[in-house]
């Protein structure tokens, strides 16, 4: 009996494992955006009539209702905050879930355990990607036009990318022995919703203590870029960002030896 | 090739937590953080050691609880083993959890994809060998239906079929080559022998003696984490089956297996009457052995198995004070069976040899002689001793005056003759 032809990637052997882990990446990715809107009538639309929706109540309640902000472009400071939140939040949300909800997958051999996390952000990178061209329509409509420095977002996104699945893996590997972290989590964030000023602008005399938040760090970032074009360069301090990135590069592989040990640890458990 | 699997004193220790180990960050502040230490171990595998070499396969035999799966799953490189060491060389595929990564909402096919990108191929690697996948699972017309239309065999038949097109070089079967009906299950043995011809080294868990007999090479017999026998499937197959049975060996852990044979052979069995037997007669059994070494009290046994497997009838001499001091030489131990009540049909005869207080199995005979027992009136059940049925036809409120006039008998309509 023959057994089928061999496969034309074999040759090129150095490549395959990460051809492989790319095309799992993405596997994964594809098959939780069709879950999400496989079975609604609406479909993928949901993906931006859902930040929209948000929008408008945000823009509602805190650019007519309570009118008391002097913010210019006030849709489009509140929206590119809001997507920002939106990415963090969900996919945080979701990944603190990745080991504890997926036994299944973890007990395959030779399953790369430490996608997980990436699975979730990337899904949420895409949610992302997809209502960008949302908010650009909101900053022509603001008069703000398009430039250069738009091309740094992409490191903005990344370092966002690597900090989101940082904190993933402690907390995914936290919940593996408190399953409540899920719970506290969504507690926390709601906090840290309020302290990274979505619908307001820091006042001065708070700064110091809101230079801790790491999404605030990431919304300023995205903002100077986005609403303020001729400040990016000159007058935004990167200062903060850069130390975040060099946090979040010690964070990211002390995070994923805890997930890696904590997944083992909990497909043993009886 | 320089692919399979190695295991040297492979231990693996499970640890038991009191119940009330924190389970929430809440509790766990309460209770100050203090470390919890495991109550009690208990060794899930302990001294295992074999090797599977490339083109062969390797039979896992044992109880539910013997350690089967854990060992195979720690070759499968899910969890890390407390002591010794597993070397393995090569691309594993495995069939542990059939169907892991299925989701009901999406179609057979977003799953095949899926599962075989989880399988260890690439894109354009799963692409390729679809239609194969496909075909062998049988599912050609099903494909792009969701999961969840799917019949439990369906689903099994898909996840089977993408495991075992993912080219593995070592290939871990838990229990599933019983999957589908029968048509289904000899295509997936043919498949495995294939992979087997082309070098992939095999391990798959079986609870049937038959299937290890016909694929193996060599099987393994796990008992409460250790082996208690690692050679050719003959050997194990007749270990497994007498530690099945606890009427016929109720110590089943054995430090030391004797090679069968070793001390004391059984060279034959006689049955009387022969043939014709019938349904209800005496039947004597004489077991010739020729004994090697002295034996003290050591333990004869016999069983009578219907032809589907059932055991009939087990006796042993064990507490039947007739055991003593064997010396070497031959000699003869009869049973006398003063009337033995089997239903018509074909029955084998089996004989074993323990030593004192079924330390260990010392000799063991199956299928010695055959029994045939002339057909009864009664089609169905293995037992027709004589019975009689009675009818009261009396009315209830005249019961007790008229007890013996409203009876009447019904003579059994086979006696046993």
């Amino acid at each position: 009996m023959a057994i089928s032809s061999k496969l034309p990637q074999q040759k090129k052997l150095i490549n395959r494992p990460w051809i492989q882990r790319r095309d799992l990446l993405v596997g994964l990715v594809s098959r939780d955006i069709k879950l999400l809107y496989n079975r609604s009538a609406l479909g993928i639309a949901w993906m931006l009539i859902n930040p929209l929706m948000q929008l408008v109540v945000y823009a509602f309640v805190f650019g007519i209702l309570l009118v008391n902000n002097s913010i210019p472009n006030f849709t489009s400071y509140i929206f590119s905050g809001l997507l920002v939140w939106t990415w963090f939040q969900g996919s945080l949300t979701e990944a603190t879930g990745a080991i504890v909800h997926n036994r299944a997958l973890i007990r395959q051999p030779g399953f790369p355990v430490a996608v997980l996390p990436v699975v979730n952000v990337a899904t949420g990178l895409i949610h992302f990607l997809m209502s960008l061209p949302i908010l650009l329509i909101f900053l022509w409509i603001d008069g703000i036009e398009l430039h250069a420095g738009l091309l740094l977002l992409p490191l903005l996104m990344a370092l966002q990318f690597a900090l989101t699945v940082s904190l993933a893996y402690v907390l995914a590997s936290l919940n593996v022995t408190f399953r409540d972290t899920q719970h506290t989590l969504g507690v926390l964030l709601q906090m840290l919703f309020y302290f990274s000023a979505i619908f307001y602008q820091v006042p001065e005399q708070y700064s110091h203590i809101f230079q801790f938040n790491p999404v605030l760090i990431l919304i300023d970032g995205y903002r100077s870029i986005l609403l303020s074009p001729e400040a990016t360069t000159a007058s935004f301090g990167w200062m903060p960002v850069l130390i975040l990135a060099a946090v979040t590069a010690v964070l990211l592989p002390l995070g994923h030896r805890i997930f890696q040990r904590q997944s083992e640890r909990f497909v043993e458990e009886l | 090739m320089g692919h399979g699997i190695v295991v040297q004193n492979l231990g693996k220790r499970f640890s038991a937590y009191p119940s009330d180990r924190p389970r929430t960050i809440m509790q766990a502040a309460m209770g100050g953080f203090k470390r919890f230490k495991p109550m009690n171990d208990f060794w899930a595998l302990r001294n295992v050691s074999f090797e599977v070499q490339p083109g062969e396969i390797l039979g896992v035999l044992g109880h539910n609880g013997a350690g089967k799966s854990t060992l195979l799953r720690l070759i499968g490189g899910i969890g890390s083993a407390d002591e010794g060491q597993i070397h393995i060389r090569g691309r594993v595929g495995a069939l542990l959890d059939l169907g892991a990564g299925f989701h009901e909402d999406l179609t057979g096919r977003e799953n095949l994809m899926v599962a075989a990108l989880i399988g260890g191929l690439t894109k354009v690697e799963v692409l390729a060998r679809e239609a194969e996948i496909i075909e062998f699972a049988e599912l050609e017309s099903f494909i792009d239906n969701p999961i969840r239309t799917y019949s439990t065999g369906m689903g099994m038949r898909l996840a089977f079929s993408i495991a075992i097109h993912t080219d593995p070089q070592l290939l871990l079967i838990d229990e599933h080559l019983s999957v589908g009906d029968i048509g289904f299950k000899t295509k997936c043995i043919k498949r495995v022998k294939a992979l087997r011809d082309q070098g992939c080294a095999i391990m798959f868990i079986s609870q049937s003696p038959d299937q290890v007999m016909e694929l193996c090479d060599r099987a393994l017999l796990l008992n409460r984490g250790q082996v208690a026998a690692y050679s050719d499937p003959k050997t194990v197959v007749t270990e497994y089956q007498a530690a099945m049975h606890p009427d016929q060996k109720p110590r089943l852990p054995q430090a030391e297996v004797e090679v069968l044979g070793r001390q004391i052979a059984i060279t034959a069995m006689r049955l009387s009457p022969t043939e014709p037997f019938h349904c209800g007669d005496p039947l004597t059994v004489e077991l010739d052995y020729n004994c090697l070494e002295p034996l003290p009290d050591p333990i004869f046994s016999v069983r009578i198995l219907h032809e589907n497997g059932a055991v009939c009838f087990t006796s042993n001499t064990h507490r039947m004070d007739c055991n003593k001091m064997i010396s070497p030489g031959t000699g003869r131990i009869r049973l006398q069976i003063d009337r033995l009540d089997l239903n018509g049909g074909k029955y084998s005869m089996h004989a074993g040899v323990h030593s004192k207080n079924w330390k260990t199995l010392l000799e063991y005979q199956d299928k010695m002689a055959e029994l045939i027992v002339k057909p009864t009136r009664v089609i169905e059940g293995l037992l027709h001793p004589p019975c009689i049925w009675t009818i009261e036809t009396a009315r209830l409120e005249s019961k007790q005056d008229s007890n013996l006039a409203g009876d009447s008998k019904i003579s059994p309509e086979a006696s046993a003759v």
